[in-house]
């Protein structure tokens, strides 16, 4: 059995003590970062209710519940933050980052108590897939808010929107675990070459002309 | 097999549907297209895990399905994207004919509360309700204008094919009689798949009008 609410004080209380050397400058990060683990914590309960109430096997939990829990659970912070403090959106996009990594942090510690620190190419391939997973839904869901937010006829469908792609991509990776084989490693890979593919969409996207410069630019070059 | 290459089909058809949208959008910079271009990348996201699944485990989910979630938010997007299409005129404009939206939709919403659980389903109808109401609000204040304006009647009427295409597939799937293509639905399916292909046009139509 693991105690993984003693882990979360194990792991906070140092935190939680360096908080207040750091100053209030840094409080929004270490108070995301609480929130991030705390709702891993709190998924892991609610995982194991609902995987009880359904009777639900291990494959079943994993790729069907698991990836609603844990997305929902990462989102509903956040929505509160936005309904109450109305942040700019830098803070939106730093928050949910945040929120990410230390979700994904302390679901490796959990990991790491539970299967042993003994294989360090297995818990590499784990670190870069599964935490680099939950960056992959903290980026969907934080460069989308940003975006959504700005627009009041977006919030509603956009939000929905969001959260239904950072659940699939996450139903997806675990989906490529849960059949094992050589489909693993494509999972592994997936949230990593997902990252490369942005990054190159956006280094693409931003060497293109817009289509108002082009025609600006080809009315130029015609009057020449 | 055949359920296979069917959301295989349909995979590929969103897929091509959403670059093409998101082209559009990129080209237009107009609200109905991005907003379409969500409903489709949300649907493509949804067939895509419902196929994946399909295909690793040759059997449907258990517990959850995933990509119902996917598939709701983008009837959201498509409820968005028929409300915020329609100028004022059309919003406070009414016909009895669009009682046949509701006529045709809460007896089938009977049918799968009976089949399957209440909160998932009510949700997709009165999504695809609404959004179909819009689609046959807009369709008829379309027929009534001359001009430009009436152009918009091929993507409400789009819509409304759309929906209408979902009902029969989810209906046909309360009795499902074979794997193979002598089950309606597949045929629901394969024609869902041109008709939201068929959206981008019609959308590029009404908007250029």
């Amino acid at each position: 059995m693991t105690y993984v609410e003693n882990i979360f004080v194990c792991v906070a209380a140092p935190l939680l003590v360096s908080m207040f050397f750091m100053g209030k400058k840094y409080y929004r990060f270490f108070f995301f970062a609480f929130i991030g683990m705390g709702a891993c914590l709190l998924s892991a309960y609610i995982n194991t209710f609902f995987a009880q109430l359904y009777q639900a096997d291990l494959m079943n939990a994993s790729t069907q519940i698991a990836p609603v829990v844990e997305e929902v659970m990462k989102l509903l912070p956040l929505l509160f933050y936005l309904l109450i403090f109305d942040p700019e959106s830098e803070k939106i996009s730093s928050s949910v980052l945040t929120i990410a990594v230390s979700f994904a942090t302390f679901e490796n510690i959990v990991y790491l108590t539970q299967s042993g620190a003994g294989n360090l190419v297995h818990l590499l391939i784990r670190g870069f897939g599964t935490g680099a997973m939950h960056i992959v839904c903290g980026a969907i869901i934080c460069y989308g808010l940003v975006y959504v937010w700005q627009r009041d006829w977006l919030k509603i469908a956009g939000t929905a929107g969001l959260l239904g792609a950072s659940i699939t991509f996450h139903a997806t990776y675990n989906l490529l675990i849960a059949h094992g084989g050589a489909t693993q490693y494509i999972a592994y890979a997936l949230p990593l070459v997902s990252l490369l593919l942005a990054g190159v969409v956006k280094q693409v996207t931003s060497r293109m002309p817009r289509p108002s410069q082009a025609e600006e630019a080809g009315a130029d070059s015609s009057q020449q | 097999m055949i359920e296979l290459l069917d959301n295989l089909t349909q995979s590929a058809v969103t897929l091509t549907a959403f670059i093409a949208a998101g082209i559009f959008y990129y080209r237009s910079r107009q609200q109905a297209f991005y907003l379409l271009a969500c409903f489709l990348g949300c649907f493509m996201l949804g067939t895509f895990h419902w196929t994946l699944y399909i295909l690793l485990f040759d059997t449907t989910p258990q517990v959850f399905y995933v990509s119902e979630l996917a598939w709701n938010a983008s009837y959201l997007f498509l409820l968005t994207m028929t409300y915020t299409l329609a100028s004022e005129e059309e919003k406070k404009f009414r016909h009895p004919a669009m009682l046949l939206v509701p006529l045709f939709c809460l007896p089938q919403l009977a049918l799968y509360l009976t089949f399957g659980e209440i909160m998932g389903n009510l949700i997709m109808v009165g999504l695809t309700m609404t959004a179909a109401l819009f689609a046959m609000r807009g369709f008829l204040f379309a027929r009534r204008q001359s001009g430009p304006a009436r152009q918009k009647q091929y993507f409400h009427g789009a819509v409304l094919v759309t929906v209408f295409l979902e009902y029969g597939l989810w209906t046909s799937s309360c009795f499902w009689i074979s794997d193979t293509l002598t089950n309606p639905y597949f045929w629901f399916d394969f024609l869902l798949s041109a008709a939201l292909l068929a959206l981008v046009p019609a959308l590029k139509k009404a908007v250029t009008a």
